[in-house]
């Protein structure tokens, strides 16, 4: 009787262990089933708003006898670098006018209203700086 | 440079008055790629000097002014001039509208794949995300009864400047916010107060070279219903809430705002550590010796409500400001120091752990406002430091088991509601 017994839970414990291995190849199987499953997910991205494409302001034929503000933003060092270009300018094309002026306004993005009236009167082109 | 870009576009369009900005050589593939195009004059010329200007001597910018420049490889003043003057083309008188897209809508692959697309794609801070699949985003939008195509608001990389537009502001939905809120690995039930922060359009991530930082400061009930850490390591990564508001934030800039983009959006010089999650702190309205910060805001003691800071970051006083050890601390004094240490840019808001205010309040201060005026009140015969109370900001929040706080070049921008977006 009692190897009867012992025989029954042999048996019983094979059958575990042979029906054990597979479950663990199943786990494994479907765990790489899923990471080789595609599956389809949403963009994060916000809209971009569309693009008013402006055309550049008409060139002059010349700059002799022109007027250019050299306006300054406000980074360190364009007081001396337009200083210089105005230097330039009287040195090598005397006949250009050129006009300093500092932006007004706190930070480099303020609008200076005042000189954008001024410019729009009175200069013939700009050259600003500097984009650091 | 985008700043000067900007003005030099206006100029050109609304004055009429041909331009040429200067830009260093550096900034020359943001400025192409990006700037000209999102201001909507992809043909603007554009002088580029021999980088750096700032720092060189009069004599050396003189030279590099006549030297050739670094793009086109004429003389720089011979640049400037041409560029005033050369006929335009035909691309250059072009006009019209043209639709932008930032992609498709979904994306289909295995998981690893999308965790790698999404990096290289430069739609998450690098860290792993949580997968935005369409049923976790359904979970998620659970949290609110608004609409999933809702537009909340819009956001662009400068919020913080004023003038000039520099970036196009993008727009997003409840939708948007969910994604990326999925993404962050938070709950629905803080989305909310993530909507309540979308809503304002300030920007987690900004463009400004000084590697700036953002902080939110969340009060009233649902700082518990949350489970908003409060209490030891507050400010720290200790609770899912603290972990995940403040990157998915950052994650909504990114992508939803088009914030953080390295060389265009993102010119932050060193960067900051603190732009991954930001600042995230529930104050700690039940230990602290004041009226909670909302209130003192003008809000009632059981609205819901988010605040909104910006600055340089945060840092331990005691480590980076006294080294010596006393055994009687004068802490109304030694926040008045460290609040004059701090640049006006600013102002400067103090974070103290519930037993500092304490300390703070049994030497005489039992309001924040009563302190702030102290703090406000120069030294005899010294101008005052402050421009205005709204420089000064306190915030309780932490535990009690020791005297430690810190601080920091924060400026308080706003407050919102976050019941509004339940």
């Amino acid at each position: 009787m009692k190897w009867r017994i012992g025989v029954c839970l042999i048996t019983v414990l094979c059958l575990g262990l042979f029906c054990g291995f597979p479950t663990r190849d199943n786990q494994a199987q479907a765990q790489a089933k899923a990471a080789a499953e595609k599956i389809t997910v949403l963009s994060p991205m916000g809209k971009p708003p569309a693009l008013q494409i402006k055309p550049l302001a008409p060139r002059l034929d010349t700059l002799d006898g022109k007027t250019v503000y050299l306006v300054n933003d406000g980074y360190l060092s364009t007081d001396i670098l337009l200083d210089e270009m105005q230097t330039w300018f009287k040195a090598n094309m005397p006949n250009v006018n050129t006009v300093y002026r500092l932006k007004a306004g706190q930070g480099f993005t303020a609008e200076d209203p005042k000189l954008w009236a001024e410019i729009k009167e009175k200069a013939d082109a700009v050259v600003m700086g500097m984009g650091h | 440079m985008a700043a000067v870009v900007g003005h030099c576009i206006n100029i050109e369009s609304e004055l009429g008055v041909p331009t040429v900005p200067l830009i260093i050589s550096q900034f020359h593939d943001p400025v192409q790629q990006n700037h000209v195009i999102q201001k909507g004059m992809p043909a603007l010329r554009v002088t580029y000097l021999i980088s750096p200007v700032w720092g060189k001597t009069r004599e050396q910018i003189r030279k590099d002014i006549v030297g050739k420049s670094p793009i086109s490889g004429k003389m720089v003043m011979q640049d400037i001039v041409e560029n005033l003057t050369r006929p335009l083309t035909a691309e250059e008188k072009k006009s019209g509208s043209r639709e932008q897209s930032a992609g498709p809508e979904r994306f289909t692959d295995t998981p690893d794949n999308l965790q790698k697309f999404f990096m290289d794609n430069r739609m998450t801070d690098y860290m792993p995300i949580i997968l935005p699949t369409e049923e976790k985003v359904h979970e998620m939008l659970k949290g609110t009864s608004h609409r999933a195509d809702e537009m909340v608001g819009k956001m662009a990389a400068h919020t913080q400047m004023v003038g000039i537009e520099v970036f196009p502001h993008w727009s997003y939905t409840v939708k948007t916010v969910a994604i990326n809120a999925v993404m962050a690995g938070m709950k629905p039930d803080y989305f909310p107060v993530l909507l309540a922060v979308a809503s304002t359009g300030k920007e987690a991530l900004s463009v400004s070279d000084n590697s700036f930082t953002e902080m939110l400061v969340i009060n009233g009930p649902v700082r518990k219903e949350i489970g908003l850490n409060v209490g030891l390591g507050a400010m720290g990564p200790f609770s899912q809430a603290n972990s995940t508001i403040g990157r998915a934030w950052s994650l909504l800039s990114l992508n939803a705002g088009n914030c953080g983009r390295v060389g265009t959006t993102y010119m932050g010089t060193v960067g900051n550590p603190m732009n991954w999650n930001n600042i995230i702190i529930g104050e700690n309205e039940e230990d602290s010796p004041w009226l909670p910060f909302h209130v003192r805001n003008g809000f009632k003691p059981n609205d819901n409500v988010v605040s909104l800071f910006e600055g340089w970051g945060i840092i331990s006083a005691k480590n980076s400001k006294y080294s010596a050890w006393t055994k009687e601390m004068d802490f109304p004094g030694i926040i008045k120091n460290i609040f004059y240490d701090q640049d006006l840019l600013f102002g400067a808001t103090a974070v103290l752990s519930p037993i500092v205010a304490k300390f703070v309040k049994e030497a005489g201060y039992d309001t924040v406002e009563r302190f702030t005026e102290f703090i406000m009140t120069p030294a005899e015969a010294q101008k005052p430091y402050f421009r205005s109370p709204r420089d000064i900001q306190i915030i309780v929040t932490g535990g009690s088991n020791n005297n430690y706080y810190s601080y920091g070049g924060m400026r308080y921008n706003r407050s919102v509601l976050i019941d509004k977006w339940r």
